[in-house]
């Protein structure tokens, strides 16, 4: 089975990251990379981005003959994502433990963040059976 | 560069108003667009990648305790947008990205009435720096 684990913040939350200290975004870093490879060695690993700060995101949406219209403005309370992951493991507390880890990623001062992670199932098969 | 878009359709609460309260022909006409597109980008080669995702009513929040130890939550404020699912795309710069979440957003929905809906674009950060 393959959940998602998402990590979301406000933008404001997204501006107090750029006010970090080098040390905290290194050993932030670290922990993220080191995560990534100790899933992949356990197996469970199927894909992981990060995204755009969210001053580069845009909503598109289709005008009446198909052009995009594109829009930049977002209400305050909007959560954007930050990044995710995609495991294949055996049963959703496998996810949970394994979104756990990532919640306990070092914020400033290497104090565990304790991030929420959103987990939810990811349906099989969209792009499998065109390959 | 590659953009990703995110269809952030759905609420906590209404997955009975959302498509699967629709006529199936009309689910029929929105899965057959959404396929369609697949298989235009992955013959263009701008796909990365797609996935949809399962509805709210199965999302959990997890956040480690003290001792690491998940604590799940399924209480979602009324406001928060789900992520229904997304495509990822390599493509020239943001124009381009642009088109294509357009032509996600033209989908048929009941009736076949395009639902126009909006598309969050983004570009992908490549590796943090060292």
């Amino acid at each position: 089975m393959k959940y998602i684990l998402m990590m979301t913040g406000t933008k404001a939350q997204w501006e107090a990251y750029t006010k970090w200290s080098k040390e905290d975004l290194q050993r932030n870093t670290a922990f993220m990379r080191a995560f990534s490879k100790q899933l992949k060695e356990e197996g469970v690993f199927v894909a992981t981005e990060g995204l755009g700060w969210p001053e580069q995101a845009k909503i598109v949406r289709a005008g009446n003959d198909g052009t995009p219209i594109t829009d930049g403005v977002f209400p305050e309370s909007k959560e954007f994502l930050a990044g995710y992951w995609i495991i294949d493991v055996e049963n959703p507390e496998q996810a949970y433990k394994i979104a756990a880890r990532a919640s306990a990623a070092p914020g400033p001062g290497g104090v565990l963040g304790n991030v929420p992670i959103e987990v939810r199932q990811v349906m099989s098969g969209a792009l499998e059976e065109f390959r | 560069m590659k953009y990703i878009l995110m269809m952030n359709t759905m609420k906590a609460g209404q997955e009975a108003q959302g498509i699967m309260a629709w006529p199936k022909q009309d689910i029929d006409a929105h899965i057959a667009h959404m396929l369609k597109l697949n298989q235009e980008l992955l013959n263009s080669g701008e796909l990365v990648s797609a996935e949809g995702l399962s509805f709210p009513d199965q999302a959990k929040r997890v956040r480690a305790g003290n001792d690491g130890a998940p604590i799940t939550d399924g209480v979602f404020p009324e406001s928060k947008e789900f992520l229904a699912g997304y495509w990822i795309v390599d493509v020239p710069g943001p124009e381009r990205a642009y088109a294509i979440a357009a032509r996600a957003s033209a989908a048929p929905g009941r009736g076949g009435v395009p639902l126009n809906m909006w598309i969050e674009v983004r570009p992908i950060m490549g590796a943090p720096p060292k």
